[in-house]
């Protein structure tokens, strides 16, 4: 009797489409909960993680100083042959690199360099907007190496952002950084 | 000069109808991409305009300056004509469709409908029917094998659900005594036929969705992704008009569901006129119809065609029996 009444229903809900009620209920309470579209570079920003792997920088000492040594690892250990080292005598009588550039259209950011680096000279960080118009462009060279910002610090998280065409086009903070907001909004159910 | 005057009532009237139902396909479509973004987590258009509300003009460009290309071997004379009439129907079937009663506007009293016909109905069943031959059409005078596939099963389709789309509203028609809309909305004043006749509204509603080709039933339109479909070769503004006419199907539709199961203009606790009433009432039909689409997969053929005939056929005669035994 039992297994004639539960056939019957389950030709009832083939009839009537009950299975679809299920997904209608689902995609309604989507409908009017928050979206994860993260808004950028309009409105919002993406902050890396401390381990992130974005722009390489050169690390210096409190006086100012490099501590890169121009041991010329990094080129060795580099899988693309993107970085050219060459050392020279500074005034001061210590060996420095004279010419450290790194090709970044060839560069996979493995962190290899960082890796092998016996003098905790070079690292990658957090950057990672640096599109150019040209592949010229893309090789930077010590100085500006130097004056990259480093690793991230807290982060993993969507910030409030702008757009800004002062000192080229670049997105720039409007917000505190707290991260833990986005991941709370976008996990549901 | 009345008659002259009554003429020129009636061509304002087209005018305006027709004028709103050109531009009615704007913003459905961006309503459409906007539930459909919120239903999937995500903002939808939100850069061509504040939050995308020009996305539709930019479509429209778009469309407009694609290259009209008429394949070499194609029927001419058949392909131009098709979009012609899947577009038509739409219009045609806005003539007998009140949007309320009357209004006093500049001292004189203006019916808002076109024409008050005592089968209205019947006519307004028999012109969506049109329909089928713009599909049947474009398939065949597009000269290519998968568009005439596609086209022989879109017609299959159409032609087996307008039965029981028929059989659905004579319910509606045993309740109201009568095939005039105007004598079926009335009749509603106190409680609305949706109550009376669930089942004829739940197979009015599905096989409505398959006349419009709406998701769950969209096989011809989505055979672009597994083969081709009747509007294959059909590109820029051609294209367009088969878009166009499948909005202004969906907005028909809502309309006839509020007319026949939901109380036409009818209003319940406030105030507000009936046609702000009854706009409001296919506005959230139209929404219904787009929040099942962004919901559902689509019905493989057989299953569509066992749905058509062994579903709502048997569903819709038995409405008939129960309504006639109840109503005697």
């Amino acid at each position: 009797m039992s297994y004639a009444l539960n056939k019957m229903s389950g030709w009832i809900g083939w009839a009537f489409f009950l299975d679809l009620l299920d997904g209608l209920s689902l995609t309604l309470s989507y409908m009017f909960s928050r979206t994860v579209t993260m808004r950028y570079p309009d409105k919002e920003k993406w902050l890396p993680f401390p381990r992130h792997r974005g722009h390489h920088f050169l690390k210096t000492d409190e006086a100012g100083e490099l501590n890169c040594v121009a041991c010329e690892l990094c080129a060795k250990i580099c899988p693309c042959d993107c970085i050219t080292v060459v050392p020279h005598e500074d005034e001061k009588g210590n060996r420095r690199p004279l010419v450290f550039d790194i090709d970044l259209a060839r560069c996979l950011f493995c962190g290899l360099c960082e890796d092998a680096c016996p003098a905790d000279a070079i690292a990658l960080g957090q950057h990672y907007e640096y599109s150019a118009y040209d592949t010229k462009a893309l090789v930077v060279g010590r100085d500006t190496l130097m004056a990259m910002p480093g690793k991230a610090e807290g982060g993993g998280g969507v910030v409030n952002a702008r757009l800004t065409t002062e000192n080229g086009v670049r997105v720039v903070k409007t917000g505190v950084e707290d991260g833990s907001d986005w991941w709370r909004r976008i996990r549901r159910r | 000069m009345d008659d002259f005057l009554a003429v020129a009532l009636i061509v304002g009237k087209m005018i305006v109808v027709i004028a709103i139902l050109l531009a009615l396909p704007i913003p459905l479509t961006w309503l459409e991409r906007k539930i459909a973004g919120h239903i999937q987590q995500r903002l939808g258009p939100m850069r061509v305009g504040w939050h995308g509300l020009l996305q539709p003009v930019a479509d429209g460009i778009k469309l407009l300056t694609k290259e009209d290309h008429i394949p070499a071997e194609a029927d001419r004379f058949l392909f131009t004509l098709a979009p012609i009439i899947a577009l038509v129907p739409p219009f045609a079937v806005f003539v007998a469709i009140p949007f309320g009663d009357r209004v006093s506007l500049f001292g004189a009293e203006i019916t808002l409908y076109l024409s008050d016909m005592n089968v209205g109905l019947l006519y307004i069943l028999a012109v969506l029917g049109i329909g089928t031959f713009g599909v049947i059409l474009a398939g065949w005078g597009s000269n290519s094998k998968y568009a005439v596939l596609g086209s022989l099963r879109t017609c299959a389709q159409m032609i087996s659900y307008e039965i029981p789309m028929g059989f659905s509203v004579i319910g509606v028609v045993m309740l109201a005594h009568s095939m005039n809309l105007l004598d079926i909305v009335e009749g509603q004043a106190g409680i609305w036929n949706v109550v009376y006749q669930p089942l004829g509204f739940f197979v009015f509603f599905v096989a409505g969705l398959a006349e419009a080709q709406r998701i769950p039933f969209d096989l011809p339109e989505a055979e672009g992704d597994l083969g081709a479909g009747y509007h294959t070769e059909y590109s820029g503004m051609r294209f367009s008009f088969f878009m166009i006419s499948e909005y202004l199907i969906v907005v028909v539709l809502s309309a006839l569901i509020v007319i026949l199961f939901f109380g036409g203009w009818n209003g319940v606790l406030l105030p507000l006129p009936p046609t702000v009433w009854f706009l409001l009432k296919v506005g959230f039909f139209v929404w219904v119809f787009m929040w099942f689409r962004f919901t559902f997969p689509r019905y493989r053929y057989d299953q569509l065609m066992t749905i058509g005939w062994k579903v709502l056929l048997p569903l819709s005669l038995a409405n008939i029996l129960v309504s006639g035994v109840f109503l005697f």
